[in-house]
């Protein structure tokens, strides 16, 4: 109602009404298992305040939330455990992969951690960093409200080869690159490059 | 008497130079005794059925006055350092009572097994399962010897150094074996028990 008494109308689609509504009270359900989870406790109490941005409902059953916020190294037992609680939560639901541990392993490249949790389920926006600051905490979950507004295609899991996993961290392979294993320049590759800028 | 810094420094060594006196009387025939960096006693046992005899004898002996287990752990001799053996076992001693440490290790093999010490000291049941997790040393007698930081289907022991250290192993569920709807039979289930002695 406006200040004179008439109604005011805002005509719109019921679907972009619900995506409004949404992105605007994100329930989290917090997964921290080491430095990640510190930050992520920071980011939502009173000095960085989550709840500016519509997200402060910390739930800690996953049937009550609808994003998951996965902040820490998880290792290869945890991880169907992980899977369990993504499988448990309600649609529509959101997962941010907090920290390099849980986007890629980080430096844990070993027989036990998972590289990434993408590796079993679809993820929504990463952030960076060892661990991030909270700022690039909120940063993600405003990413992630464009993202419900756009109603943006959620990409499916992709699961690595054994290989691809075996070589995530390995700086031998880079990721687009064609680099071989081992590659020693010789007196041959630099002859071979002279002849082609001559041919040039 | 006043004490501070120097008074029980002196009173450390004191009791340090004791502990090494009756380790040289008493427990050094046939055993070499050594001395580490710290100036703390290593004492290595004759044979893995030497360990059981040695820890007890500690606990026991109103000299030493051992009663903390602080370390029980392994690591792998493949280059042979330290003699011919594939893994060496180290328990580590403290006494609260003197704050003395002494460290006895052991040269074993891939397949020889270890007599427990978890009904000496009820702590070692959990470091027993570790070392037996990471590097595949058996422990007669142990009450519930399963793998304990890894999943309990994973092959190897990660942290022998033949061991890959990128070869993972996925588990599709793990929930199932403890607390999902469909648990394991009560014959695959071990059950936990107190060593006897210590109720």
């Amino acid at each position: 109602m406006s200040k004179d008494g008439s109604s005011i109308f805002y005509p719109t689609l019921l679907s972009e009404a619900a995506k409004w509504a949404q992105k605007n009270s994100l329930w989290p359900m917090p997964f921290g298992t080491s430095c990640c989870g510190i930050e992520m406790m920071s980011t939502i109490s009173s000095t960085y305040d989550l709840s500016r941005f519509g997200a402060e409902v910390v739930r800690f059953s996953p049937r009550q939330a609808d994003m998951l916020i996965v902040a820490g190294t998880i290792t290869s037992k945890m991880a169907p455990i992980l899977r369990t609680i993504y499988d448990q939560m309600l649609e529509p639901k959101w997962v941010i992969a907090m920290g390099a541990c849980s986007s890629s392993g980080g430096i844990f490249d070993t027989y036990s951690v998972l590289q990434g949790i993408d590796e079993i389920m679809p993820v929504d926006v990463y952030v960076p960093g060892c661990p991030p600051i909270p700022e690039g905490l909120l940063y993600a979950i405003i990413h992630l409200q464009k993202k419900i507004q756009d109603g943006s295609d959620r990409k499916p899991a992709e699961r690595p080869t054994q290989e691809d996993a075996m070589n995530a961290m390995s700086y031998r392979k880079g990721v687009g690159y064609d680099i071989k294993a081992n590659f020693v320049v010789t007196p041959d590759h630099i002859n071979e490059i002279k002849k082609q800028q001559e041919l040039k | 008497m006043k004490t501070n810094a120097f008074s029980t420094n002196a009173k450390f060594l004191e009791a340090q130079n004791t502990i090494f006196a009756r380790l040289t009387d008493k427990y050094s025939s046939e055993r070499k005794l050594e001395v580490d960096k710290l100036n703390e006693p290593v004492l290595w046992a004759r044979n893995p059925d030497d360990l059981k005899i040695l820890v007890k004898a500690f606990k026991l002996d109103d000299n030493l006055k051992v009663d903390f287990l602080s370390d029980l752990t392994a690591y792998d001799n493949q280059d042979g350092e330290d003699g011919t053996g594939r893994f060496v076992i180290v328990y580590q001693l403290y006494s609260t009572v003197l704050h003395t440490r002494i460290r006895i290790k052991c040269l074993i093999n891939e397949h020889q097994q270890v007599q427990t010490i978890s009904d000496v000291f009820v702590g070692a049941n959990w470091l027993e399962r570790e070392v037996f997790d990471m590097y595949g040393i058996s422990f007669a007698g142990h009450p519930n010897l399963r793998r304990i930081l890894m999943d309990e289907r994973f092959s190897g022991h990660p942290l022998r150094k033949e061991y890959p250290i990128k070869q993972r192993e996925p588990f599709n569920n793990n929930i199932d074996f403890h607390l999902g709807a469909n648990p394991l039979s009560v014959e695959n289930t071990v059950i936990v028990n107190a060593p006897e002695g210590e109720k």
